[in-house]
Parts: C-alpha cells; structure tokens; sequence
C-alpha cells in the first residue's frame, strides 16, 4: 500500500498555537498552495512545482491554530479518485479534516468509502485561491472529516470574502457562521423518485435505512420528481471537459511544470510536453474537452442550457422541500478503481447533480455499517444552507452515539 | 479651383510686398490671439504665415477661419504685407512678409492627427520639438501624413533630382534606357527569389527579378551597345534593419570597353550626384586590390577615413620562445596587428583585458588578442615577458610606437580569419575613440576578387558565374587553381560601403561553360537554368561588362539620412512588413485554387494542415497534446463517447432557454483598493523557481531550430 502522504510535514510549528482551530490537524491535497511543500496536483504537467505562497484558505487555517499535517495523494488535477488517499489521511488518524477538492463529488465519495462526513460547500462559498484546479464552474474546496461541528468550524474559518479570488459569487462574501441553525424540527427532505427508479435492492435497503435515521430525527420525508435527473451526467460530463480542456491549456512546459527534452520548435515542444504531461484518464478528457470546444461548440452551450434547466427544477424541489436525500455512492463501484472516464462517471453518477447546480451537499455516514457496505446519506440543501445540513449530520451524528 | 494664379508660399518675398496672391496648402501651425489669428500655410516650397485679423478680414472669413485645425486644407487670398518691425521670423524663408487673409476657402478637414507633422516654429528662435520618438511603423502606417514633413519631401525632391542627373548624364555618354521584365524566371544571384504564380501554368512560378543580369548581358548581345535602367529590384533574404525586400539600382552595361572606361564613366557620375548633396568627391578615385584591402583593413569595403591599417609582423617572431605565437606559426599562420595611436590613457589594462581581450574579440571570432601600452620605458603588456629584447625593439619599429600609443596584434593559423577579426577591431575602436571624422567621403575602388571562395564540396562564385576571370587557362576540375584566379571585378566603395559594383563578363560560350563546370553544375542542370543564356553567347557576343549602383543607399548617403527608408516613399518596415497597406496579406483560397495551389507540393501538407485528415490528429494539434500510438485507441473510444454524449444534449436542450454558465451571479469585480502592480514574485525572482528554463529574467520556449 503506497504511503498516505507525499509530502508529510514533519515540523509543524512547535509554538502552541491558539485560535479558534487551536491543534486541528488538516490534510490537504497537493492541488493547494502550501508555501515551499510541493503541489503538482498529482500529475506530470506540474511535476517539481514548488508552491510560491500559502493559498488563501491555507493561510486562514494557519492563522486559526490549525496544523497542517501533509498533502496526500490524489488523482491526476483532482478528476475523480483513482490513487486518492485524502481520507485514509483521517481514518490513519493523521489528521481531523481533509481538504478534497470536489469535482464531481470526490469529497462526498472519499468520505462515504471511509465512513466519514464529507461536505462539498456550496459553490463558490470558499475561496479558490491557491488551488490548481480544473473546472471552475463546478469545483469546491470540501471538507471531510468524523465531526460534522469540526467541519462546521473549519469551514466557517476558510469561507468568506477573498480580494484574490475574482470569481466568488457574490452572494458568498459574507462568509459562513459555524453556529448551528437550531434544532431538525418541521423540516420535510425529499426523496427524488427517478433516482430511487435507479437504484437495485440492496443499495434500496441501505439507502431507506439511512432515510429512516433521518426521520427518527424529526425530518418529515416526501418523494418528489425530478423529471430531468437523468441529464445530470451529460451535462457534468460536457462542461467539465471542456472547462478541463481550457483549464489544462496553461501546462506548456514554460513557465513551470514538465518539459520535454524534445521538440525542435515551439509546437513541437508544447505537443511533446504535453503528451508526457497527461495520464492515460486525463488525457483522453482533454481530449473530449478539445473536441466539444473546437468541433461541437453549440452542444456546450446547450449543455449549459440544459443546466439552467437543472438548476431551476433543483431550486424549484428546495422551495417545496429544505432538502433532498440521495445515496452518496453504490457500492459496487469503487471510484479509486476507476481507470477509464466511463467508469469515473458511473462511480460518481450519485454526486454530479449538486457538482452541476452548485448546491451544498453533505456525506452522511452511518456508523453502524462497514463503510464498504454503506451508500452513504447524501443531503443537499438551499444555496449557502450549509450550517443546515452540517447540523442536521450532528444531530445525526449524536444520535448515533446515543444508540437512537 | 483653377491653379495657374496660385503662388508658391515658400517663395513669397519682400519684393512681392503690396501683391495680392492666391496660396493653396495646409495648416502648418496655428496661434489664436483672440480677434487675430495667425496661421503658418505650408506647400511643397515651404511656409508663409498669414494673418485674419478683423482690421483686414471680412468677419465671415474670420469666423471660418475660427475653425481652422492643423492640417486643414485650405485655399487663401490675400495681400503679402512686410511684418511689422521685431516680428520677423528668420527660421523661414519667408520670414520678413506675411500675407493678410482676404478669402478663405476650406478645400478639406482633417482628423486628429496620429503624430505632429509640424516642423518649424511660429516664432523666431523657438525650435518646433519634433518627436523623434514617433514610432517608425506608426510614421510608415500613416506615411501620406509623414510625407506631408518638409525633410521628407526634401528627401523625395532629392532623390528625383540624383535619378535625373543619372539619366541625363547617362543619355548624354549614348546610353539607352531599356526596361527589363519583372515577371522572369529564377535567376543565379543567390538569394532567394520572390515568387509569383502563373495561373495559366497551375503550379509554375514567375520570380521577380534579383537583378536583370541575364536581360542586359543579352541587350549586348543583341546590339544595344550602352544600356542602363534605373530598376527595382527584389531579394528575400534575411531581415537586417536597413534592407528593404525591394530596391532601386542604377543597373549598367556596356559593349566594347574594358575596365579604365568604367572607372571613368561611373567617378564622374559619383561626382555628379553626390554635388547634388553639396560632397566635393575628389577624382580620380584611389584603387585598392581585394588582397590589400584585406591586408591592410581586414575588408573588402574597407573605411580608410581614418588610419589604423593593419602592419604584418609575422616576421618578427619567427625565433620566438612565446608559445602562442611559435605554434601559430608552425601551423603556417601569421601575425598582424594596428597601432592604436595615442589611446594608452583611454584604452587602461582593464578594458584591454577584460574587454577586449576576453569578451569583444573573441566576438569577432579570435581566439585571442595580445595588447601592449607604450610606454616611456619600453612595452607594458601581460605577455610582454616573453618576447625577445630585438621582438620588443622589432614591434616599436614596425608599429612606429611611441609613448602612448596601444599596439594590438592577433594572431592565428589562418589568415583571413586575421584579416576580418583584426578589422572588425579596427572598426570597433574607431567607433568608441571617436576617430571617424564627420563630413568627409572616401571613395575607392575595390579589384582584383577572387573570383571563387572554397565552399564544402568544390568552390563557388564570389561574385557571379558571368564574371571574366583574370586568365583563362585553367583546369576547371583544380580547386587550388580555381581558387588562386581573380576575377576582373570591381567595387565601389565609400567610407565603409559598398555602393555598386560590376565586372567585366564572359562573351565566350567555352569559358562560360567551363566556370559552369568549375562550379560543380551538371550538363543538366545549367541547360535547364542557362540554356537560353549560353545558346545567345552562340551568336557573336560582344565583348562587355557592367556595373550597378545601390541608389537607395547612394540617396540615404548623400543625403544624410539615418536609413534607407528615409529616402523611399512607401517602404516596408524592419520586418519587411507594409503597416500603410498592411502586405504582405493572407489570399482567399478561392484565389489559391484558382492559381492551383491548394494542394500544393502534393503529399508534403502545409504547417498545420497535416492534422486535417484524422479528428484525432486534428484535436492533438489544436490542443497541443501529442499521442502514442498505444493510446490511440482510448482517445477514439472516448472521442465516440463524446460525439454521442454531445448529440443527446443537442436533443434534449431548447434554443429557448439561456446557457448558463455559472451557477451564482459575480459581479465584474477589480480588486478593490489595489493599484497595478508587478507582483512580488516576479520583482523577487521567485516566480522563476519553477520554471523549467530561464534566461536572463523572462521564462525561455524552446529555441527555434527549424
């Protein structure tokens, strides 16, 4: 079994540090910014890369007392987990919460394979400055860890308003409070019917178990429709393709990053750089990325219609409902196996709705399940209603412990 | 408008004081004294200042001239008046008149201006700053507005007149003016050739002519006896800052003479023109074989406007016991040096070794230079222990050396490699002492070539295949025979340049194709390219010889000007680029199918277009990601994924909605309270940590090889 970490750091500061995340220990992966650790994002186009300067989120860590214990591996510029070891980094006990960039619902998927919480905070909620990520659109910061409330408090320390980071929605400039919204009461959850159509028996049975938890704790449950659920792959798939294209496009093997030995002219030394820069899973997304941006630039833009769409109807089931309930994952498909882009996306096919319409969604685990047994709980809530669902998993959480 | 009462401005005098005239030009520059106006009117023939004032002026002309901006074109009438007392201006010419504005005729406005074309003050002593540092492609973009300047326009008006007195010079010694073809094929002048395509003949090509060699040797041929043409030009070669891709020269050819008339012919005509400059030449001008001028200056264009020729001292050291030297000389080389004279104050230890001795001349291609300060006790120098009392004693002597003065030698087995290192330092020094005197012009003609150089495989033409060689009994399979023949060539040269140059040709079809034969060309091969030349010299060939004149650098010499492009109305940029017309240009394909060009040079693709054939080939190209064959196979099973997954969403989507492309609105935000900046990083350094290749402070690409 490989090592947890790539980079383990063995001199955290000896200072007792005090703030409000006095001691805690965070593991990150090498796509975020730790000034003088390596960062290469887990792929060949960013090998050596030394990072210049903490990101944003990683200097507001430190500065609350966290700990900083390493950077763990993960897969190639953080699409999917094949090798991801950011979890294990919890489960070894090197660390109380991991920082997993979320995608397509790595996060959520690392954690409900390790039996922990996983929370992909609404999009846009946590700066990404610092992080080299690959499609913008879609990716959050995420946080995985055992304690729904240390996560409530890490988060509340890393989200907010950040003036190197452009692109954060506005609404997200205030930031997040870790004090818990009160009590689970007169909250209704839906249950989407055309994702219940899709799972088989078994993955029913877990995934009704874990409805019951949530109903035992007060949470009224109703079956809903999302007519277009079937969409979500399609449309994760296309943009983040081409996003990952367009993302990608900055490894050239100039400024830093490998570089080919070969190439007697600048064309030459961009084309063999960058075929021994990409994977063999990446690679072949860039590739469908170039395709989709160069040959079939229409279906993009359909493809971020038929999101507005997603959006709207997702939006549309919060107005009647606080959350919707879906499994994390199906336990048949091991998303670290994957090695091909089909097979990534069938491993995450449970994750990629909150990736598409930006929603936070939280990995609840139920502890009295081995993890590899469990699908995992998967909430998503209300735009920036990330304090509901991280209260509802503590409430969760302690109920469990109780034995209820 | 009617222009033949039109009075030229800049020739207005006192004399025309009282006369009421009729001016057309444009606003040079403008003064607004509130109810007066004065404004300079320029012309070709310079400018004259008229004034609208009320006392004078119709006030509707004065309200019309309210509106004049600079560069306006206008029509005036008015009286010339002789200036009041104190306010004459002797910066023009016109200096001592002004013309009061009776009539005032708008003939066309004129938009904000690009740059200032202004060149003389309003007012006496003031100096109108003219921005040199108006970019030269913004000058060539807007170059009907810079031409508008009077220094251009002088330029221009010069240059007709050297190009006239070319031709009536020459119309008067019986020579004919005949054009030659722009559209002809390749010819043997080395450079490569602008090509032109034929659409009658899909895929065969026109070159534009490197010079109408060929075409006048055949006028001699043909009868014509005297010929010249002053005739563009065109070569692409390599971009330097004062080359143009299309130029003018004087080209010249006559029959029955022999070198001494054409000295003759073309020092008078080089006095001619350069008096048109003001430059007294001084005849007959001084000659020089090409093995002195390499002996003496290091180069076949050597500048003799100062002194500092080469001494050889060879001799001196063939006892020494300096290793260097003994080595240099076993391997048959030689020693030769220059006598910088008096420089020993500004020329310290420092710069000789450090500088010279380690970074410039090295730079020339020596392996070393040796120095030597002269001074009051003998020789000062790093090296000079090791040479003998009489090698000392020999290089004062040879050098002429007195206290003060920096004796420079470099030595080397090979002695053009002497030559030009050593004359490259003779110019170097002569730059940074300061020792070209300004103002002065010496002309020289350059003889004696040799008529072939040595290449890799056999010899070349120094000159061209067309040149006499000075004897005729040679062996055309004998390289040292061929490379010890001169060629009965001849170069103009001035202070540095060379300005022309010519030969005397070969009128023999045996000789022609023996050099043909010497420079290693198949039977084949020169019947395909000289054919029709060699079959002309079947028909009693005249004895003949020519020569050209570069008249661009002529014109930019005799006027002074800093580059050729000063003297030429349109030229290209440094890059051999149009920024006014902005050619070259990219052509319809329509244009290139018709012309057959398409697919041209048949399986060979044009750069890029190779990817077309396969979409994966395509996508590696356009994403730059180059692939094994091993992972061909994913890359289509994906590439097939994702024609399929981009048809259901096709399908499903609805024109009607709107894309969106993020999730939560953003606003367009700047970083607030932040002022542009260089980063941290990158003032540090600390932003080239990682990457892979640097050079001197920017991130290296790779090198250009291809």
């Amino acid at each position: 079994m490989p090592e947890v970490f790539t980079y383990r750091n063995d001199s955290p500061s000896r200072i007792t540090p005090e703030g409000t995340l006095a001691g805690l220990r965070v593991a990150v992966q090498p796509n975020l910014a730790v000034r003088g650790w390596p960062c290469d994002a887990g792929s060949r186009a960013l090998s050596g890369y030394t990072a210049l300067q903490d990101a944003t989120v990683i200097a507001r860590l430190v500065r609350a007392g966290a700990v900083l214990s390493g950077s763990s591996r993960m897969a190639e510029l953080g699409f999917g987990l094949t090798g991801d070891t950011s979890a294990r980094t919890v489960v070894d006990g090197h660390a109380d919460v991991a920082l997993i960039t979320d995608t397509m619902g790595e996060v959520r998927l690392a954690a409900a394979g390790a039996g922990l919480f996983g929370l992909k905070p609404t999009y846009g909620l946590v700066s990404r400055h610092g992080l080299a990520g690959l499609v913008p659109s879609m990716e959050s910061i995420g946080l995985a860890g055992a304690d729904p409330g240390r996560i409530a408090e890490t988060l509340a320390v890393m989200a907010g308003a950040d003036p190197d980071d452009p692109s954060m929605p506005d609404d997200c400039t205030a930031g997040f409070s870790a004090v818990p919204p009160s009590g689970t009461g007169s909250l209704t959850a839906g249950v989407i019917e055309e994702n219940l159509t899709r799972l088989d028996p078994e993955e029913r049975l877990v995934f009704d178990v874990g409805v019951a938890r949530l109903e035992a704790a007060g949470v009224a449950i109703q079956t809903v429709n999302l007519a277009d659920y079937g969409l979500f792959q399609d449309v994760h798939h296309l943009i983040a393709a081409v996003e990952a294209s367009s993302s990608a496009g900055k490894f050239d093997g100039v400024r830093y990053g490998h570089r080919s030995a070969v190439g007697k002219n600048w064309n030459d030394m961009y084309l063999n750089t960058r075929a021994e820069s990409f994977g063999s899973l990446i690679k072949p997304f860039l590739f469908q990325g170039a395709y989709f941006q160069f040959e079939r630039y229409a279906a993009f833009e359909n493809a971020c219609r038929l999101r507005g769409r997603l959006v709207r109807a997702v939006d549309d089931l919060l107005g009647q409902v606080d959350l919707i309930v879906l499994p994390t994952r199906r336990p048949a498909s091991d998303p670290k196996r994957a090695a091909t882009i089909q097979a990534t996306y069938a491993a995450f096919a449970l994750t990629l709705p909150a990736s598409v319409t930006g929603h936070p969604a939280l990995q609840v685990p139920n502890p009295g399940l081995a993890a590899a047994q469990d699908t995992g709980l998967q909430l998503i809530g209300r735009r920036l209603d990330d304090g509901r669902l991280l209260a509802i998993g503590q409430h969760l959480s302690f109920a469990a412990r109780e034995g209820r | 408008m009617p222009h033949h009462d039109r009075s030229s401005c800049g020739q207005l005098r006192l004399a025309d004081a009282g006369k009421e005239v009729t001016l057309a030009g444009w606003v040079d520059a403008l003064r607004d004294h509130g109810d007066v106006l004065f404004i300079h009117l320029r012309d070709r023939s310079g400018i004259v200042q008229v004034v609208f004032t009320p006392e004078s002026t119709p006030q509707a002309v004065c309200d019309k001239a309210a509106e004049l901006k600079s560069e306006f074109c206008v029509q005036i009438t008015g009286r010339v008046i002789e200036r009041a007392e104190g306010t004459d201006n002797p910066g023009i010419a016109t200096g001592h008149i002004e013309v009061v504005a009776a009539d005032l005729d708008i003939l066309g406005r004129c938009a904000a201006l690009p740059f200032q074309i202004s060149e003389k003050s309003m007012t006496a002593g003031a100096a109108v700053k003219r921005e040199e540092t108006v970019g030269e492609d913004l000058r060539l973009q807007y170059r009907y507005l810079d031409l508008r300047r009077p220094t251009m326009q002088e330029h221009l008006i010069r240059r007709h007149r050297i190009v006239k007195t070319i031709r009536d010079f020459l119309d008067e010694q019986g020579f004919v003016e005949v054009e030659t073809p722009m559209l002809t094929r390749s010819t043997p002048e080395g450079a490569r050739d602008y090509l032109v395509p034929s659409r009658h003949f899909p895929k065969n090509f026109y070159a534009l002519p490197q010079s109408p060699q060929l075409f006048k040797q055949l006028l001699m041929v043909g009868g014509m006896e005297r010929y010249f043409q002053i005739v563009r030009c065109f070569r692409d070669e390599d971009l330097r800052p004062n080359r143009q891709p299309e130029f003018t020269q004087l080209d010249l050819e006559a029959s029955f003479i022999d070198e001494a008339y054409l000295y003759t012919l073309f020092e008078e005509l080089t006095v001619r023109i350069f008096k048109i400059g003001g430059i007294d030449l001084p005849r007959p001008f001084p000659r020089m074989t090409w093995q002195d001028a390499m002996n003496s200056t290091g180069s076949d264009r050597p500048d003799l406007r100062f002194g500092m020729t080469f001494q050889d001292a060879t001799d001196l050291f063939t006892q020494t016991r300096y290793g260097i030297f003994k080595q240099i000389l076993e391997r048959g080389g030689c020693i030769k040096g220059i006598n910088v004279r008096g420089a020993s104050e500004r020329l310290s230890k420092n710069v000789l070794q450090n500088e010279y001795a380690k970074e410039i001349v090295p730079g020339f291609g020596a392996k070393g230079m040796t120095w030597m300060r002269v001074m009051d006790g003998g020789l000062e120098s790093n090296i000079v222990q090791f040479f003998s009392e009489a090698e000392r004693r020999g290089i004062l002597e040879r050098f002429d050396a007195r206290p003060g003065d920096v004796i420079l030698m470099i030595a080397d087995p090979s002695w053009s490699l002497v030559c030009t290192a050593l004359g490259q330092l003779r110019l170097h020094l002569a730059h940074r002492l300061d020792l070209i005197p300004q103002g002065v012009y010496y002309p020289l003609w350059v003889t004696d070539f040799p008529l072939f150089e040595a290449a890799d495989e056999g010899v070349t033409s120094s000159h061209h295949p067309f040149t006499m060689p000075d004897r005729t009994d040679f062996d055309p399979g004998n390289t040292d025979q061929l490379l010890a023949l001169r060629s009965r060539a001849y170069d103009l040269v001035m202070n540095g340049e060379e300005l022309g140059g010519g030969s005397i040709r070969i009128n023999d079809r045996g000789l022609q194709q023996r050099i043909f034969q010497a420079l290693g060309l198949g039977e084949q091969e020169v019947a395909e390219k000289f054919g029709f030349f060699l079959k002309a010299l079947e028909f009693g060939a005249p004895p003949h010889g020519g020569i050209a004149l570069g008249i661009d650098r002529v014109v930019a010499m005799i006027l002074g000007a800093a580059s050729i492009r000063e003297v030429i109305a349109f030229p290209k940029n440094r890059s051999a680029f149009c920024p006014l017309t902005q050619a070259p240009s990219t052509v319809a394909s329509a244009q290139l199918e018709e012309l057959g060009l398409l697919d041209l040079g048949g399986n060979r693709p044009l750069p890029g277009a190779h990817a077309k054939k396969d979409p994966i080939e395509t996508l590696a190209w356009v994403s730059r990601i180059g692939i094994d064959d091993p992972e061909r196979p994913a890359i289509a099973d994906a590439l097939a994924q994702a024609v399929a997954c981009a048809e259901r969403v096709d399908r499903q989507a609805s024109p009607q909605e709107a894309p969106l492309f993020r999730v939560a609105a953003v606003s367009n935000r700047t970083r607030e309270g932040r002022e542009a900046r260089i980063h941290p990083l990158s003032e540090n350094g600390e932003l080239f940590k990682n990457a892979p290749a640097e050079k001197g402070g920017f991130f290296k690409t790779a090198a250009v090889l291809d």
